[in-house]
């Protein structure tokens, strides 16, 4: 029954609707939050979003075996209008 | 070769000839002999020197640019040999040569021929012309002249074909021809040109009188009549020679183009001479010209004037108004003149106008003075009212100008704005409409319109107006457009949504009858409509190289296969079947304990069955909008089996019949998990009977601690806000809120036994009915239990509901039973039904979830009041014992101030005096 509904990739995130989802942009960022809807273009309204951006600092002329420093920023929203055009991936989150 | 009217060569015999160095007498093509013993020598006599003021003559020659033009370089010779030639040839047939050659040749007789010109008989374009001469000793002379045989381009003004003219031009025609090229190619304007025209007279008449002069210079020689012409000839011919200038100067005609009088030569002679006079000539000139132009503007002046007298208000011809002068311009001009008319009463004026062969100009000269001086006089005499009137005509002038101006820049806009006009016709603008019309079709506007339609009759109902059912058009069978959201002040273009309406449901059923008539459905009319999408990315697929057809290529194998498969498709069925035969046979004969075990669903299962479900609901929804009255029947009819499938697959996708114990959790259950798995059992309700309502609340109480927000309830007990809390915080709320709150109306009309079964199968099912009643989901399923009984006893004991004594009794003692049982169980847990005794025996809370921790404790008190109102006295003793603690404590704090603030207060004294008034007690009855 259940694969029977399923004909399209859309399906699939169709089953994540008003559930908690995982969302990765570009530009290093992700998203938890619950996915209420989304369309075509894979715009995506959520709400009780966190947002998590990893940003990578690399000194300037450090060494190249160096690591470069990754700091994580981190917000809140209640509501949120994702643009789909940043979106890599949505997925639901990995369950414990 | 005789086609062509040559003379028949035969090619061959020709090369031999002069192979072998044969006569050149009867060549009749010019041959270079360069390097020869027979070389003439000629080209070494070209003359090379003698070009000294040749850079005064052509102007200097800057850098050489790309564009040098070899061919009129080299009939840069042209002239001089020319000349030359005139000289030395016919010197002895014309004694007069040599004032010719200083002379102007145009002041020969007019329209005299020289046909001794060689250089009309180079011209001559006769077919004779081609043949060669017949005086051979003339040929080799020709050859550097570059004449018919030259291979360069010649010169396009001497050769237009004026054929009429024969062999011979004179000079004067070659010049009026020259004129009328430049006045051609520039298009010169108005006054220019009659400026000209004057010039082209007056030179006329002066090469007339050039001639006349002439003879009489020759004949008569009288001193003070000599000089006078000769101060007359001098302005003539400077004036001849400026014009020449100015054409020279204005065309920069190539040296070719030099008329033979202007040679070289003649100009070097005549230099000095020119440019001492050059500069009173061209003020002459430019008098004359002055002149002339002044005329033309008082005649302007003039008509204006009288148009302005005449009329009264100016009408312009606007086309003159920007190319000609002003009125300032005007009077500035006419200033001048008088000016001027003063200064030329200088003697040379007056020695021309003596001059008794000059009456025609004289007279002509005279009538203009006359006119001006007339126009002078009529000036003169209204000077004031003349002013005033220029100053009116200034400002209407202006004005008109202005005006003339905006409209001009208005009309500019309008045409530029209407460019596009009429480019569409009126079936093509429908067309458009229509397509945009039909994008706003859809087989169901209310649903697709949904969430506009759901707000707009929340608004309206707000509102207190009569709630309209749907905003939608519909047209026939389903199609339709929705209309969104009603106006707030339906009042304000009733007329134009009218009209708005009836155009679109005219342009929509015109397009649907159109439709009706392609016999297409209207989806079908959709696709494209906004043109294609290219749905090329299934093409860019990679192409399928191996088309096995099963029946043809391998058909061994193929039916091999579908042999399996038919067996396979064969056993799954008797398979299935067994199965369920298995199964039956084990319930029936096993009881409920022996059910096929399952795997629980899978979360994708679960989400993916939801979703199946939620189709259904909207279906069901939509089908009940759908109603038909009941007076038709038939179609209530179809209505109603239709409406009753889709519940029953409603029901079977909810999964309440499978047997209980076919998985942990139920199937139901973890349809329930999701928070929209709980929010799709309101919108159930109202389809699903209250029977089939009823056994879906036992399968819920049955499965009470396999549902999630029971076993995850323990998290909410914890202070840290993690993500796993905020979640079932979320479900637990999800749980309250929708799914006790569809079973609500189903408890509240329970019976007393039924109430009692269900506590019973609860306390059953439950291994630990304490941690049940530790969850909130829990508790407000006790309470709402424990409610419902002590309504229906008071229902009994007030009478509102006539009851068989016998039952009833029966049934106050099953229950009674029961709840001793539930009652003892939960004895020694009553201090940990408190959220907030559980959360401060885990960690010491911050005093600012104070209130927060009362108002969580609240249900709590709530349900021990709906405990206590149950229980016996002797179990009054133990609750009260039980949590005599907990209540001073809260009267303590309350009383003693020990609280934030009054809030806190109060809500802990309600919450106290809520269990106390159960008990028949109040919390100020406590001696502290």
């Amino acid at each position: 029954m259940e694969s029977s509904s399923i004909q399209e990739p859309f399906d699939l995130i169709r089953l994540s609707l008003s559930e908690r989802v995982f969302v990765k942009l570009r530009g290093d960022r992700e998203l938890t939050g619950i996915l209420h809807a989304y369309d075509g273009h894979m715009n995506l309204i959520m709400s009780d979003v966190e947002e998590t951006i990893m940003i990578v600092d690399v000194v300037d002329g450090a060494p190249p075996g160096q690591p470069a420093t990754v700091n994580v920023a981190k917000r809140k929203m209640e509501m949120l209008f994702v643009r789909g055009d940043g979106v890599i991936l949505v997925s639901p989150p990995s369950r414990t | 070769m005789a086609f062509f009217g040559f003379q028949e060569n035969n090619l061959e015999e020709e090369r031999q000839r002069i192979r072998n160095g044969g006569s050149r007498e009867n060549e009749d093509v010019a041959v270079y002999t360069w390097g020869e013993e027979s070389y003439d020598g000629l080209g070494d006599a070209l003359q090379e020197g003698g070009d000294d003021f040749n850079d005064e003559t052509f102007g200097s020659s800057g850098a050489v640019g790309k564009d040098f033009d070899f061919a009129g370089q080299t009939s840069l010779l042209e002239p001089e040999l020319t000349q030359q030639k005139n000289v030395s040839a016919s010197s002895p047939a014309q004694p007069r040569v040599d004032a010719a050659s200083v002379r102007p040749i145009e002041q020969r007789p007019p329209g005299g021929r020289a046909p001794s010109s060689l250089e009309s008989i180079w011209d001559d374009r006769s077919p004779f012309s081609v043949l060669p001469r017949e005086n051979g000793a003339n040929r080799f002379a020709e050859r550097p002249s570059a004449s018919q045989f030259s291979p360069f381009p010649e010169s396009p003004v001497l050769h237009q074909p004026n054929a009429s003219q024969g062999g011979a031009r004179t000079l004067q025609e070659i010049e009026a021809e020259m004129r009328a090229a430049a006045l051609q190619s520039r298009g010169v304007s108005q006054r220019q040109q009659n400026a000209i025209r004057v010039q082209q007279e007056e030179e006329q008449f002066l090469q007339d009188q050039a001639y006349q002069r002439r003879l009489a210079y020759q004949r008569e020689r009288e001193a003070e009549r000599e000089l006078q012409i000769q101060a007359l000839q001098r302005l003539q011919q400077q004036q001849v020679m400026q014009l020449r200038e100015q054409q020279q100067h204005q065309r920069t005609p190539p040296p070719r183009m030099l008329p033979v009088s202007q040679s070289p030569r003649f100009l070097d002679q005549r230099q000095i001479l020119l440019l001492q006079q050059q500069e009173e000539q061209q003020r002459l000139q430019q008098e004359l010209q002055e002149q002339l132009r002044m005329e033309e503007l008082e005649r302007q002046l003039r008509a204006q004037q009288i148009s302005q007298l005449n009329q009264g208000p100016i009408h312009f011809n606007h086309r003159r108004v920007p190319s000609g002068p002003t009125l300032a311009e005007l009077q500035a001009m006419q200033q001048q003149q008088l000016h001027r008319r003063q200064r030329s009463q200088s003697p040379a004026y007056q020695d021309f106008n003596i001059n008794p062969q000059n009456i025609q100009l004289q007279q002509r000269l005279l009538a203009e003075l006359a006119q001006v001086e007339y126009l002078r006089d009529f000036q003169g005499a209204t000077q004031a009212e003349q002013e005033a009137l220029r100053a009116e005509a200034m400002r209407k002038i202006v004005e008109t100008e202005k005006m003339e101006d905006r409209r001009r820049k208005k009309a500019a806009k309008i045409a530029h704005m209407s460019r596009y006009n009429d480019l569409m016709t009126q079936s093509d603008k429908d067309f458009i409409t229509r397509i945009q019309v039909s994008q706003l079709v859809t087989p169901d506007p209310y649903a697709d319109d949904f969430y506009a339609q759901v707000y707009g009759a929340i608004l309206r109902s707000r509102m207190g107006l009569q709630s309209q059912d749907e905003r939608v058009l519909k047209f026939g069978t389903g199609g339709g457009i929705s209309l969104g959201n009603a106006q707030k002040a339906p009042t304000r273009r009733p007329n134009a949504m009218q009209r708005m309406e009836q155009q679109v449901e005219r342009i929509v059923s015109n397009a649907r009858r159109r439709e009706e008539e392609k016999g297409l459905h209207s989806l079908h009319s959709l696709q494209g409509a906004l043109g294609k999408t290219s749905g090329r990315s299934y093409k860019a697929a990679p192409r399928q190289l191996l088309q096995v057809d099963d029946a043809s290529t391998s058909p061994t194998l193929a039916h091999a296969h579908a042999h399996i498969s038919k067996e396979d498709a064969k056993d799954k069925p008797s398979e299935g079947a067994a199965k369920e035969a298995a199964k039956l046979s084990r319930e029936t004969l096993g009881g409920t304990g022996n059910v096929v075990r399952k795997d629980p669903l899978t979360r994708r299962q679960v989400l993916a069955a939801l979703e199946a479900m939620y189709d259904l609901v909207l279906k069901v929804e939509h089908l009940r909008r759908e109603q038909p009255p009941l007076e038709e029947e038939e179609a209530s009819q179809h209505w109603q089996k239709e409406y009753d499938d889709l519940v029953e697959q409603l029901w079977e996708g909810l999964k309440v019949m499978v047997p209980l114990e076919t998985s942990n959790p139920h199937p139901f259950v973890s349809l329930l998990s999701p928070s929209k798995g709980k929010k799709l059992l309101p919108r159930l309700t109202r389809h699903i009977g209250s029977s089939r309502m009823l056994t879906l609340m036992t399968l819920l109480v049955a499965c009470f601690t396999q549902l999630d927000v029971v076993k995850e309830a323990p998290l909410l007990d914890a202070l840290e806000d993690s993500p796993e809390r905020a979640e079932t915080e979320r479900q637990t709320q999800a749980f309250l809120g929708s799914v006790l709150q569809s079973i609500l109306p189903i408890v509240a009309n329970l019976e007393l036994h039924v109430v009692t079964a269900l506590l019973g199968l609860l306390i059953d099912r439950s291994h630990d009915i304490a941690a049940v009643a530790k969850t909130k989901p829990g508790l407000a399923l006790l309470t709402l239990f424990l409610s419902r009984v002590e309504v229906i006893k008071q229902a009994w004991s007030t009478g509102a509901e006539p009851v068989d004594v016998m039952s009833a009794q029966a049934s106050l003692e099953q229950w009674q039973a029961v709840f001793d049982q539930f009652f003892v169980l939960l004895t020694p847990h009553f201090l940990a039904l408190f959220p907030s005794s559980r959360i401060t025996l885990s960690a010491h809370h911050p005093t600012s979830a104070a209130l927060a921790i009362d108002i969580i404790d609240q249900p709590v008190w709530q349900f021990l009041a709906a405990l206590a109102l149950q229980a016996a006295p002797e179990q009054h003793q133990v609750l009260v014992t039980s949590l005599r603690d907990k209540v001073l404590e809260n009267v303590l704090s309350a009383n003693k101030g020990w609280v934030a603030d009054e809030d806190e207060r109060r809500t802990k004294l309600a919450n106290v005096n809520l269990f106390l008034h159960a008990l028949g007690l109040d919390s100020s009855q406590i001696a502290l």
